[in-house]
């Protein structure tokens, strides 16, 4: 089986991209990494009339500016994994980009792809979700800032309009007395994860106590969700001891209603979700006291 | 569906094809250019037999379009041989240590391991593991393979050497 | 006629005095493997050639009330649309037992009237590209009424289900009666019952079903990537055509596992080439072939045993229920093996076993490497330890006082010819773990587990298997050997040429190798049934010893020798060494080429085939006694797992496979089908599910079908013991299937160690193992939970 056919145009700049958007309408779709779109393609899934292909469209590299990590949306998977300056300034992103893919996928997926195409199960989404990510876009009406809490609407949807497309990814860098934990459970090393967590921990100033904590969830419901934050509240003014995290991952896994589907029922997505926030809320908690030391 | 004519650099040498703008990299590296060591195996990007080196880097060829492929120097299994036929040390591993049964596996395998040994020299077995997680072998449950690249690692030329080019 | 060909060899001695068998070359197909410029079916090209597609059934269980092609045959492009009305003789019969016990169901080329499973062919395209084949596929019409289905065995057995065929549910039922069982149990100091359900896989070779056919001189000739040319004769029959009229040529296959012993391709191909008159290619999708291509049958397998308090087994009785799919197959071979391997290696004076191949509505189940015996291994080693745990024994020392020996009596009557090692490959297979394993830290529980299996090799007797291989002595010393035998991968081909090399002294590099044509080899039957070794082969070796029969006197004559001085190696005729004559300077010799030219001036023929037939026998279906396979290869597994509680996730830490092979011809490749066939068994105990519900697979992505990788099985030890008493050539035996069988089992055993439940369902999930954790915990001897 092979795609149904459609032209093709490469762009040299992200407004020619929107440009020709907007001509095509719903017959066109982007491609950048090409690893979510062209197995639809193949599969006969989708039936788009143009391909719009933006790798030429932006040839910047990661920088820092400020407290942000700016990470053009063209950014591959593979930088995330190797540039010195995701794995200093936003080492949870340099650490949950392990889990995705393989080398071929790391080597063309990007991350704009990875948010634009939504996922419920997406590590990088978790990621951007739980470090108060901003997508940067560009569309019929200019650029805007989405934060990545907004961006994510339901089952591969996200709430981009349909000529508009993702030209930066803002991360806040990781700050002093921060800690994180990416935790997943696979089948298979490489899989799509069953259910991921990441987490991200804040101590108060002074004392070695939980200031906020943030936990997103990947592979629970049609989207990557943030954890509610008042089930985390129980965690401010601790020392995040066994008790304290296992209570607040245990409310976090009853507000979930993961479906099943053949690679794991609901309730056993439930048990990933009370686990896997109880090893990452830890970890996080000693990583950031770790790093006060 | 106009087709294009598309200037493709393939194992060292420039190829004109027509193809559609919708053909895929596999597609027209197999059929068009004949190279039979580039497989479809699954069209998803999971099992591997369709890998080819694009500037170096492994890539899926089934979820490349050809047409992206223009400006960019493919390499696949075939273009590691030797002038006059000799294979290439990483293949004379994998021959030698039985690290291919029914070989269809093979090509994909040998270009990921390749890529590893240049970028990484002596990678642990536990990296060689991760590099080709995403290689798919059904026949040698990879142990074999995992020693051909451990072995050819060793004997391989540090990166940056004479080996580090395509 | 005494010809020099090895001294005395001593037990378990691996190859001495061979110089070409024992030995690891690697050479023929692999190179081309290797450098990547083998031909698998898909890559072949002729001019005109047009992509072929099957158009497949959208619902499990339907009438078809209407098909419209008129769409799809007016696509610009579009070369042929056939439909049932267009196949000639539309019916395939497989009759797989010989037509010893089963029902007559035919299963048609292209569904006429009702589709039976989802996926069914139902039409069939060829175009100018895949491109417009798929959007042909697209465009034609079927209109179905559902009809209600079943998908189980045990919904499918219940009165008043739905009838898959109007000749009923069940396709055959074997039966294996010894002694008396119900006295036995009786009359045991404890009976352990235990129920065992497993699922359906997929063999997920990387090489997708495919081929090439075109018609050449008034032949329909089919290159395709399959284990059995003899199909040849169905495809003849399904387009009315005498044999003569079709020929099929096997390219090397990029891995079958039995999946490709059924046709997949060929009757598809052969129709749209004969209807069209030009080259057609078809390569089934993978996602099609996860939906629609043969499985592995699921079980229902429930035993009684019942044993001494000295742990020796009384009796056993064993039902067994396969899952058939829509159309027979191979299930009645399955379900009879799995019969007549239900008891294992072990002793067992009263036995009755009945096992029944059971129509469903699901995608039919044929042939896959185990092949029913291997499924049995996880029922009755599941029942040895859990008789081992009921009276406080060790799972080896129960093992111990009941495994065969050669001699003893199996169930159906028939007593083993030959040495059965199973009790030194369980030794040697726990030796290589080494220390027990330990768990790496809180939350973990880590355990150690055995499995030991006994696995037929060869076909079943009463087929009366034979094989034969042509081989010729070329004018400048090189050799031919043309045989019919398909190469899954595994070196069938290639191991042929060893044999050929060691008895005719021809350098491997001499030898070229011409395979898998059912018009130009001489048939050696199919590769499956770990049969090629022990039946090529022999046939091979056959071949070559009577042509070195026939010019050896050449030679004798030339060198002023008697035939029995004479070796044969290295390209040379040479004489015999004896230890008195280390001082001479130079012995004459011939080269082969001299002896081949020699030979050609006396007339003597350089060229010679020959047949090597089995040992013929019977089985009685009716009293379940009788003459089953001609011998078996014994086995251990060990492994050490480690589970996490939390989860369920089970990490296989250090796994070891030993097997008698009787000699292995090239011990690399030995090696290579003990741990390919163990990580494959690790997919099927672990990973691996089709996950079929109602006739739907839950996912249709290979994604979602997890077979082993390179990151999360461990490396597979193996020992291999060498008896030199099988039946193969030079005393080997049949590897192939048999290390696959074991796994499951020893995974079972490993989770009981460490959790103290059993897991009775296959694969093994962490959902699973969380399940049994969370039930009400018992801990089996020899648990270890981490001391922290």
């Amino acid at each position: 089986m092979v795609s149904a056919p459609f032209d093709y145009v490469a762009v040299g700049s992200y407004d020619e991209a929107v440009h020709q958007l907007a001509r095509f309408g719903d017959d066109a779709k982007i491609i950048a990494g090409g690893q979510s779109l062209l197995p639809m393609l193949n599969l006969r899934l989708a039936k788009p009339a143009v391909l719009i292909d933006i790798n030429g469209a932006d040839q910047r590299e990661p920088s820092v500016e400020g407290d942000l990590l700016r990470l053009p949306a063209l950014t591959r998977h593979r930088t995330l994994l190797e540039h010195r300056l995701v794995r200093r300034h936003c080492p949870l992103v340099a650490d949950a980009v392990r889990y995705v893919g393989n080398v071929r996928v790391r080597n063309r997926g990007t991350i704009g792809g990875s948010l634009a195409h939504a996922d419920p199960a997406a590590e990088i989404g978790s990621c951007a979700l739980v470090l108060g990510a901003q997508a940067l876009t560009r569309g019929g009406g200019g650029q805007r800032v989405v934060p990545v809490r907004d961006l994510f609407v339901t089952y591969l949807t996200t709430a981009l309009d349909q000529s508009e497309v993702i030209t930066d990814v803002l991360i806040p860098v990781i700050r002093p007395r921060q800690g994180w934990s990416f935790q997943e459970m696979v089948r298979r090393t490489s899989d799509f994860a069953i259910v991921a967590v990441a987490a991200r921990v804040d101590l108060d100033e002074q004392a070695d106590f939980v200031a906020s904590a943030e936990v997103a969830l990947a592979g629970v419901t049609d989207r990557v969700v943030l954890a509610a934050p008042e089930l985390l509240a129980g965690l401010a003014g601790t020392a995040a001891c066994e008790e304290t995290v296992a209570g607040v991952a245990a409310a976090i896994a009853e507000s979930v209603d993961p479906s099943s589907d053949v690679q794991a029922s609901g309730d056993y997505r439930r048990r990933l979700v009370r686990v896997l926030s109880t090893r990452a809320l830890r970890e996080a908690f000693g990583r950031a006291t770790g790093a006060a030391a | 569906m106009t087709m294009r004519n598309l200037l493709l650099a393939v194992n060292g040498r420039d190829h004109h094809v027509w193809a559609a703008p919708s053909a895929s990299l596999l597609d027209v590296l197999h059929d068009e250019l004949g190279l039979a060591d580039v497989r479809y195996g699954c069209g998803e990007g999971v099992c591997g037999t369709c890998t080819v080196l694009l500037d170096g880097d492994p890539v899926s060829a089934c979820l490349m379009l050809a047409v992206q492929a223009v400006g960019h120097q493919v390499v696949t299994l075939q273009g590691l041989m030797r002038p006059g036929g000799a294979m290439h040390p990483i293949q004379e591993c994998f021959l030698r240590l039985g690290a291919s049964q029914c070989g269809f596996c093979t090509p994909g395998m040998v270009l990921t391991a390749l890529d590893l040994v240049r970028r990484c020299g002596r990678p642990t077995r536990d990296e060689i593991r991760y590099a080709l997680v995403g290689n798919l072998c059904r026949c040698t449950g990879y142990t074999k393979i995992l020693d051909a690249v451990e072995e050819y690692a060793a004997v391989a030329e540090p990166p940056g050497g004479e080996s580090a080019a395509p | 006629m005494t010809v020099v060909e090895q001294p005395s060899l001593t037990r378990g001695e691996p190859g001495t005095g061979y110089r070409v068998v024992g030995t690891s070359p690697a050479h023929h197909d692999f190179v081309d493997k290797v450098k990547g410029s083998l031909r698998y079916a898909a890559d072949w090209r002729l001019p005109g050639m047009l992509a072929g597609r099957v158009v497949r059934s959208q619902v499990p269980c339907a009438r078809i009330v209407s098909i419209d092609v008129t769409r799809a045959r007016a696509l610009a492009g579009v070369a042929a649309v056939l439909i049932a009305a267009d196949v000639p003789s539309n019916r395939i019969v497989e009759l797989a037992s010989g037509g010893l016990a089963e029902l007559e169901v035919a299963m048609p080329v292209l569904a006429t009237g009702r589709v039976r499973y989802l996926g069914e062919p139902v039409a069939l395209i060829a175009a100018a590209s895949q491109q417009i084949a798929d959007e042909a596929a697209d465009l034609v019409s079927v209109e179905y009424e559902e009809l209600p289905g079943v998908f189980d065995v045990e919904t499918a057995l219940a009165d008043g289900a739905p009838r898959v065929h109007e000749a009923g549910n069940t396709l055959v039922t074997w039966e294996i009666h010894s002694g008396e069982v119900g006295t036995a149990l009786a009359a045991a100091d404890v009976v352990v019952e235990g129920e065992y359900r497993t699922q359906h896989v997929e063999h997920a070779y990387l090489e997708p079903e495919a081929g090439v056919g075109w018609v050449e001189n008034g032949v329909v000739t089919l290159r395709v990537s399959t284990q059995v040319i003899d199909h040849a004769a169905a495809i003849a029959g399904i387009l009315g055509l005498p044999l003569s009229k079709v020929r099929v040529i096997a390219a090397y296959m990029g891995g079958g596992f039995g999946g490709k012993e059924d046709m997949t391709v060929e009757p598809y191909l052969a129709l749209l080439v004969w209807h069209t008159g030009r080259p057609v290619r078809m390569i089934w999708d993978r996602q099609e072939s996860l939906l629609a291509s043969t499985k592995r049958h699921p079980f229902i397998m429930r035993y009684r045993t019942g044993a001494r308090s000295d742990g020796t087994i009384t009796g056993q009785q064993v039902e067994i229920l396969g899952d058939a799919g829509a159309y027979p197959c191979l299930s009645p071979r399955v379900l009879f093996a799995a019969a007549a391997l239900a008891c294992g290696p072990y002793r067992v004076p009263n036995a009755r076993i009945v096992s029944s191949a059971v129509f469903t509505n699901n995608v039919p189940a044929s042939a896959f490497r185990g092949f029913g015996a291997m499924q049995v291994v996880f029922g009755y080693e599941s029942q040895m330890d859990m008789i081992a745990e009921r009276l406080g024994l060790s799972r080896t020392e129960v093992r111990e006082r009941n495994f065969l020996a050669k001699g003893d009596e199996i169930p159906t009557g028939e007593r083993l010819a030959t040495s059965v090692e199973v009790g030194e490959s369980m030794r040697r297979a726990l030796a290589m773990l080494g220390e027990p394993p330990q768990p790496s830290g809180p939350g973990k529980r880590a355990g150690r587990g055995v499995g030991c299996n006994r696995h037929p090799y060869g076909r079943a007797i009463w087929f009366r298997d034979r094989a034969s291989a042509w081989l010729t002595l070329q004018a400048d010393g090189t050799m031919l050997i043309r045989s019919g035998i398909t190469d899954l991968g595994a070196g069938q081909a290639a191991s042929l040429c060893q044999i050929a090399a060691e008895i005719l002294g021809v350098p491997l590099d001499g030898i070229s190798i011409y395979i898998g044509d059912s018009a130009l080899n001489p048939p050696a039957g199919g590769t499956f049934a770990t049969r090629q070794l022990y039946m090529s082969g022999n046939a091979v070796l056959k071949a070559a010893r009577e042509l070195r029969d026939r010019i050896a006197p050449v030679a004798a004559e030339m060198l002023g020798l008697p035939p029995g001085e004479l070796v044969f190696a290295d390209g040379t005729v040479s004489p015999r060494r004896r230890p008195e004559d280390v001082a001479a300077t130079v012995s004459p010799s011939l080269t082969l080429a001299e002896l081949a030219a020699a030979c050609e001036r006396r007339g003597v023929h350089t060229s010679h085939l020959s047949v090597w037939r089995a040992e013929a026998g019977s089985f009685d279906p009716r009293t379940g006694q009788g003459d089953t396979f001609p011998d078996y290869t014994y086995g251990t597994h060990a492994a050490d797992v480690e589970v996490d509680v939390e989860t369920g996730q089970v990490t296989v830490l250090r796994y070891a496979a030993c097997h008698d092979v009787g000699r292995a011809i090239n011990p690399m490749r030995v090696q290579g089908q003990l741990q390919g066939g163990a990580v494959q068994g690790l997919g099927y105990a672990l990973t691996e599910d089709l996950a079929i519900e109602d006739g739907y697979p839950q996912s249709g992505l290979f994604a979602s079908y997890l077979t082993p990788n390179s990151c999360d099985f461990p490396d597979v030890q193996v020992d291999v013991i060498e008896s030199g008493e099988g039946k193969g050539p030079l005393g080997a035996r049949g590897i192939g299937e048999p290390p696959i069988g074991n796994v499951a089992a020893t995974i079972a055993s490993a989770i009981h160690d460490a959790i103290g439940v059993r897991p009775t369902q296959l694969p093994m999930t962490p959902e699973r193992v969380a399940a049994l954790l969370d039930g009400p915990a018992r801990r089996g001897p020899g648990g270890r939970d981490h001391p922290g």
